[in-house]
């Protein structure tokens, strides 16, 4: 003699319909909080799953951007508004190169293969035989075959190969008047490059091999064969003192994982004063904006949850009163107090679950409609065809729906309980 | 007969500070099949004897045994078998749910029950056609008269097949010509069915088509019929 489970949760919604409005508001209320935290959840899943799939086409495993951790702490000292002593040994005004000697340390680390000082080279515009249009870029050559490019049509330009070679942005095969981008494929294109003692203009001619998709990675940047690199970088400094022409600011540093770990290596650096950052790091600090925005509207989410449970505790509050002499009644026909509870309970969970099923369903429609605007001509994701800003999995909706479900259950507990707990002569004397 | 309930020296107070002494040493046995009337003026404490007789409530002082087992060191969840299983409850306020049908409003006790959908249902328009109103089992409770509800109540009472009916007031909110016919349904389950028929009520009428009239005054049961209490009696008819 136990009421059947089915009974207890068809009793329950029968329930909840009997007063539609106060139901309909209440799962309203839930539907606000978990319609903010599933939106959240889809928005921290598709940036996160873009990165990982950035990263890992990039690779950039065994490969490090070195600077002066130096630079580092200037810039954290740039807000300060205090005097700063000048202490000789602190050298300031030097902090920000590396010296011979730290690159000749720097290749004595374990597991370090090769380092090659980052120098800095500029083109003043690009064009084309095909056209007398001239066209702003900025270059960077290829410092290690550890990276790849995301390439559309063609191959990545050489590190190593005395090639001058480079692989274009997209839309600019079309600008310099070739066809297409297959067409602009073994094409020859000119650089402008200025020299920096005299400031005059000379032009040096690259081989297309390559078209660049969209990526993070680029970021507007054409990457060129380091070889062509180097070849710009001395046209622009003919005439230029070599201790001032070689000062090094950055370094690319190429070490063999299996010898030692990234962390290792990181370590080492710091102790020359360097910091070394992978390309895992450089595409986490995008995240770390996204992440600052997705960790506040969870909060908000998480406000508006708090709000509901309040909303579920005053709805079953409100609905034990009405009921009294029912839950009287069927008491005195031998319904068990922890039946009670459990009706009331099941009346709980399912506005959780009603709230956070709306929850989702919006936020589906709303999620795929911010897609495919966003992706949608002259917005910020146009170029990145690849990239859900929001990505729904099946476990992340049900894992939110079923800690929504809890939360109502636990907001549900205090009416339960005070309908369990009801006499059933004192509910059925009450009028 | 066998005995199916009975009392010995039953005491209740309520109150912790300001004590009040509803029930002051009741002894009583009631047998199977037989129809009991406890009479009492409101206040002489008819109605907690009632509640702790069908078990939902338990005594200050004193033994209750149904069907011969001590209620007071039975547990709560045999107590509510017991409750379920062996007994109907009649109450005077009907307790039906106006906006559920007629139909769902019999099934409760058997959905309590756990008793499946489709057995439900079928006992649910047996009971409905014992009280006549087989027609009525889609109507929504508010569409009947008084008596009409009633008697919904009564097939609700008797739809689990109880040994025994307990009726509080049961014509206490109806006029004598509807009240007769929910008292010929009662006394005929108790002829014809064999079910103890227990009716808590201040109706001398009514109690006299008992078998046995137990008066209580004060919280005891008297021997002669409480003299204020017929006085009163006489007055209203």
């Amino acid at each position: 003699m136990s009421m059947k489970f089915n009974d207890i949760i068809s009793t329950a919604n029968s329930n909840l319909m009997r007063n539609k409005g106060r139901t309909l508001l209440t799962v309203l209320a839930i539907f606000i909080g978990s319609f903010t935290i599933i939106l959240n959840v889809a928005i921290n899943t598709g940036v996160n799953s873009f990165i990982d799939k950035q990263v890992e086409s990039v690779g950039g495993e065994g490969y490090l951007d070195v600077a002066p951790a130096a630079m580092i702490s200037q810039m954290e000292a740039m807000g300060s508004s205090e005097p700063q002593e000048y202490l000789p040994e602190e050298n300031s005004s030097a902090v920000q190169s590396i010296s011979e000697e730290t690159i000749k340390k720097t290749e004595e680390i374990p597991g370090v293969t090769s380092v090659d000082p980052f120098r800095m080279i500029s083109a003043e515009y690009i064009t084309s035989s095909n056209t007398d249009k001239r066209f702003k870029l900025d270059i960077q050559g290829m410092g290690t075959d550890k990276i790849h490019l995301d390439i559309a049509e063609g191959r990545s330009p050489s590190a190593d190969n005395p090639e001058s070679e480079i692989a274009l942005l997209p839309n600019f095969a079309t600008a310099l008047g070739f066809s297409s981008d297959a067409d602009a494929i073994g094409k020859t294109i000119t650089l402008a490059i200025k020299n920096r003692a005299t400031g005059k203009l000379s032009n040096i001619e690259a081989t297309v091999v390559g078209i660049q998709a969209p990526s993070v990675i680029s970021m507007g940047r054409t990457w060129i064969s380091q070889h062509l690199h180097e070849e710009v970088f001395k046209m622009m400094n003919v005439g230029v003192p070599a201790e001032i022409a070689n000062l090094t600011m950055a370094l690319g540093v190429d070490f063999d994982p299996e010898i030692a770990s990234e962390d290792e290596v990181k370590q080492a650096l710091e102790e020359i004063d360097l910091i070394g950052l992978s390309v895992a790091d450089e595409i986490g600090m995008v995240k770390t904006f996204f992440d600052i925005i997705l960790i506040v509207f969870s909060i908000f989410g998480g406000i508006a949850l708090l709000a509901a449970s309040i909303g579920i505790i005053n709805t079953l509050f409100m609905s034990v009163q009405e009921r009294t002499r029912e839950i009287g009644l069927m008491k005195a026909m031998g319904l068990s107090s922890a039946q009670v509870f459990l009706s009331f309970s099941f009346e709980a969970i399912s506005l959780g679950f009603w709230g956070s099923a709306l929850g989702i369903g919006v936020s589906i429609l709303v999620g795929s409609a911010a897609n495919s605007i966003f992706h949608g001509p002259g917005m910020f994701l146009e170029d990145f065809p690849t990239f859900n800003l929001v990505e729904f999995t099946f476990q992340n909706c049900a894992i939110i729906a079923l800690i929504i479900m809890f939360i109502a259950f636990l907001a549900g507990t205090l009416p339960a309980r005070r309908a369990a707990k009801q006499n059933p002569i004192d509910a059925l004397r009450y009028e | 007969m066998t005995e199916v309930i009975g009392t010995k020296n039953l005491h209740k107070t309520y109150g912790k500070r300001e004590k009040f002494e509803a029930l002051r040493g009741v002894d009583l046995s009631i047998k199977k099949g037989e129809s009991v009337a406890i009479i009492g003026k409101s206040g002489s404490g008819k109605s907690t004897l009632m509640h702790i007789l069908a078990l939902l409530d338990t005594p200050t002082k004193g033994l209750v045994s149904i069907y011969g087992e001590n209620a007071t060191k039975l547990r709560k969840n045999k107590l509510n078998h017991i409750r379920g299983d062996q007994f109907g409850f009649v109450f005077q306020q009907f307790f039906m749910n106006s906006n559920d049908s007629v139909l769902n409003n019999v099934i409760l006790p058997l959905k309590i029950a756990g008793v499946g959908k489709r057995e439900r249902r079928k006992r649910a328009l047996e009971a409905l056609k014992t009280v006549e109103l087989i027609d009525k089992a889609k109507n929504k409770g508010n569409d009947l008269s008084g008596g009409q509800k009633q008697r919904v109540c009564i097939a609700r009472a008797i739809v689990n097949n109880p040994d025994i009916i307990f009726a509080d007031e049961p014509t206490g909110n109806l006029d004598s010509a509807t009240g007769a016919t929910i008292e010929k349904l009662l006394f005929g389950l108790n002829k014809d069915k064999g079910i103890t028929l227990i009716v808590v009520t201040h109706d001398a009428d009514i109690a006299k088509k008992c078998d046995r009239q137990i008066y209580i005054s004060d919280g005891k049961v008297v021997n002669k019929p409480d003299e204020n209490l017929t006085e009163k009696k006489v007055e209203e008819s």
